[in-house]
């Protein structure tokens, strides 16, 4: 049985001016598989997602999300996305309550409807009691709460999310893991962006690594631990984006600062 | 909550519907703006705001309760009958400068604003709706200002000129808009093209701080404005004119009610409707391209060379004894001259000490004339411009960065006097000097080279008086608070530190009536000057 493939990326390619930042990204997507989708910084991991979203334009190639093609059909297909980005962009002179029913409203959700979802949402993280607060007096954590909160309401089939468990205490972070591992076993597809090694080498069932513009690397951890016989993902990771500087580094830096 | 905006946009459901726009979604986003206007402290308010969330009414629209007021400075304009061509082009002048200004402070915010790609471009809404959405927002903007700003002017016209006039008025003023709309944004674009974020947020900062000027100043001004109801002016047409947008709206009228009708007028009159539609047509164009360049507003690439003057250095050194002073003194040199809250905060008040004196100086000259002025001792008024220097003071310990004074407690700092003596030492030459050295010019220039030695002895005890001011008022370190955490300001110490002032420009006065009085009140005051500079900022802090 053909698992559905819920994105399917043919040669993406894209620049920012005179710089190419994505040079040729093939890649396909099933349901329920949880993408651990790393790489240095610029190599191009927020900028696929910002293009699957609809945020950048000026791509050449072909993007298929739920089977269709996102250059003809703008609107409807984001309906079933769900999106925490690394920077928290949110109103936040508005309050917690205004923002979540706002955001419900774009999909579709009534106004009671997202009320109410939302307030029991934010009872089981804890942050209930700040519903009525405007988001620019909450802490870090609060913050990224309610933007998890504003990625989920909705029931999305897949969500994108790039450095999700920022600002979040441990208690906090093992929730959201088990949402996350609960929602890909009934199928739903995550992309899971991060810099933090350890986590997406437990969560992810598939690792994605993009190095320069272009896919270096795809499989699952166990697979990759074969292909490259290094023990951990940061391991893998530097090896497969070939560095190898970093002890002369550190030795660099402390030698500076003991001068 | 519902805005009476959208009730009524909802009367025109239909006509949306039929544009492709989904009309739900819209009203959504249209909403939430609204709602965010309202809790954006508009410029004009300046150091007014009290408290973050204290009151959920809207900001926006008490602004223009300040708006109203500043129109009334159009009534005597719009009243005369002399030369429309004259009168009209200050009132179209006026207008086009307070709804720029205003647009460009206030609203930067919501046109520039990136955000929305992000938050509601990822969700499931069409580009013609959030577009749609983005120009209703800002014509309301512009509507509600303009409303408020020419409302008055336009009841003066419909009783004093008649029904057409009052129509011609309407129309001009809806095309004017637009042209504000359309320059502003070109503004913008412009900018973006060439230089890069950070830049076009100076240039934003640099108008907030003309604005917040010329509303304060403003309102010294409108009484005095009706003197001039009775002026006859004569107005010749010439090539520079084509230039001047007010002139253009403003010979409609001229034709209209002195049935002047030449070649150059009915040109103007082409001009006034052709080019604020053109410019609208490009404007749509050209749209797409301009939220490309937005995208720069993201990036900081700044290749921003910092030249360090050698000047500065000297400076340092000549000023400062110790090493934590000149680090303190550097520090607060560079927040002043970078943060743009400060600026936008501190620099309308200088603004308004700079001109504070003269003001003084107008109503003297009311009474006599000019000649007998230079020869009195009304060069003391100079004294005046200190009146804001409490005000100032106070400003140097809020911060936009203010959570970044943990360092004060974390850094191995042994006295504080040396963080409050460099910072004052910063703030007098940064602030003070400048706006000092301006003053004593013009006065000198008025009053001639006998007020010398007055000079020095007023610079040496508004400077004795900037240190009582911070002897006397609370003591917090600088740049460690927020700005909109409500100012204790003891009402009682305000009027004891004016009260000061008041006793400076006493003694000065009285030394005046010796014969080389005011050489010994300068040196008296060198002795204290220095006794209170020493002893002054040895502050304990807990």
């Amino acid at each position: 049985m053909e698992n559905f493939k819920t994105v399917e990326i043919k040669d993406l390619s894209m620049n920012y001016g005179a710089k190419e930042v994505l040079k040729g990204i093939n890649l396909e997507v099933h349901k329920g598989e949880i993408i651990g989708y790393i790489g240095t910084n610029g190599a191009g991991k927020s900028t696929t997602i910002k293009i699957i979203l609809g945020i950048v334009e000026g791509w050449r190639g072909e993007v298929k999300v739920l089977g269709q093609d996102i250059k003809k059909d703008t609107i409807e297909y984001k309906r079933k996305i769900g999106y925490v980005p690394e920077v928290a962009e949110i109103y936040d002179n508005l309050t917690a309550r205004e923002y979540l029913t706002f955001i419900g409203s774009l999909y579709g959700l009534k106004y009671e409807v997202a009320d109410e979802k939302a307030e029991r949402l934010m009872m089981v993280f804890g942050i209930k009691d700040a519903y009525q607060s405007r988001i620019n007096s909450y802490s870090k954590g609060m913050k990224q709460k309610v933007l998890l909160i504003a990625s989920m309401l909705h029931n999305p089939d897949i969500l994108f999310l790039d450095e999700p468990l920022s600002g979040l205490d441990a208690n906090s972070v093992m929730i959201v893991k088990e949402i996350l591992s609960t929602l890909a076993k009934q199928g739903k597809t995550i992309f899971y962006s991060s810099h933090i090694m350890d986590v997406v080498e437990r969560i992810s069932n598939r690792i994605i690594l993009i190095n320069d513009g272009q896919i270096a690397a795809d499989g699952s951890f166990k697979q990759l631990k074969e292909r490259s016989k290094e023990g951990s993902l940061e391991q893998i990771f530097n090896q497969i984006t070939g560095f190898s500087e970093y002890e002369a580094l550190a030795k660099q830096f402390v030698s500076i600062v003991e001068e | 909550m519902d805005f009476k905006l959208l009730k009524i946009l909802d009367k025109c459901k239909p006509l949306f519907q039929r544009m492709d726009i989904d009309y739900e979604v819209m009203r959504r986003i249209l909403y939430i703006k609204l709602l965010l206007d309202g809790r954006r402290v508009p410029t004009v308010f300046g150091n007014n705001k009290k408290g973050k969330d204290a009151d959920d009414k809207n900001m926006f629209l008490r602004s223009l309760w300040i708006y109203l007021l500043m129109g009334l400075i159009l009534l005597p304009f719009v009243m005369m009958k002399n030369n429309y061509l004259f009168q009209m082009s200050i009132v179209f002048g006026i207008v086009m400068f307070l709804v720029m200004t205003s647009l460009i402070s206030d609203f930067s915010s919501v046109l520039l604003d990136i955000r929305d790609r992000s938050i509601i471009g990822s969700r499931p809404v069409g580009r013609k709706t959030l577009s749609m959405a983005k120009s209703i927002h800002i014509l309301y903007y512009m509507l509600a200002l303009t409303a408020a700003l020419v409302g008055p002017a336009l009841v003066a016209s419909l009783f004093f000129q008649g029904p057409v006039f009052f129509l011609l008025f309407i129309v001009s003023l809806i095309l004017v808009n637009i042209f504000c709309i359309v320059l502003t944004t070109l503004v913008y674009f412009l900018v973006l093209r060439f230089f890069d974020g950070e830049k076009l947020k100076d240039i934003i900062n640099y108008i907030q701080i003309i604005l917040s000027l010329v509303v304060m100043v403003g309102y010294q001004l409108i009484g005095r404005m009706f003197r001039i109801v009775d002026l006859k002016i004569d107005f010749k047409p010439g090539w520079w004119q084509y230039l001047i947008p007010p002139i253009w709206f403003s010979a409609p009228f001229q034709m209209l009610k002195k049935s002047e009708i030449n070649n150059y007028f009915i040109i103007f009159s082409a001009m006034t409707v052709i080019i604020p539609l053109v410019s609208l047509i490009i404007y749509i164009r050209l749209m797409p391209l301009f939220e490309k360049n937005l995208q720069k507003l993201g990036n900081n690439n700044g290749n921003r060379v910092k030249r360090k003057r050698k000047s500065e250095g000297l400076l340092v050194k000549l000023l400062c004894h110790n090493k934590e002073e000149k680090i303190f003194y550097s520090f607060s040199m560079k927040m002043m001259k970078n943060e743009r809250s400060f600026k936008l905060k501190v620099y309308p008040t200088i603004g308004f000490s700079l001109i504070f004196p003269f003001l003084f100086l107008f109503q003297s000259l009311q009474g006599s004339g000019i000649k007998e002025l230079t020869q009195g001792k009304t060069y003391l008024f100079i004294y005046f411009c200190g009146i804001m220097l409490p005000t100032l003071l106070m400003m140097t310990r809020y911060s936009e960065s203010y959570k970044a004074s943990w360092i004060y407690k974390a850094l191995p700092i042994g006295n504080l006097k040396s963080v409050y003596q460099g910072t004052i030492k910063a703030f007098i030459i940064r602030i003070f000097l400048p706006v000092y050295a301006i003053e004593a010019a013009v006065f000198g220039v008025l009053y001639g080279t006998r007020i010398i030695p007055d000079l020095f002895a007023v610079l040496l005890n508004l400077l004795i008086f900037s240190i009582l001011c911070f002897l006397l008022l609370d003591k917090k370190l600088p740049f460690s608070i927020a700005f909109n955490t409500t100012q204790q300001t003891n009402s009682g110490m305000g009027i004891a530190l004016i009260f000061l002032l008041v006793v400076q420009v006493g003694l000065h006065f009285i030394a005046t009536l010796f014969a080389y009085g005011v050489f010994i009140y300068l040196c008296i005051s060198v002795i204290i000057l220095i006794i209170l500079w020493e002893t002054a900022f040895a502050v304990s802090h807990s």
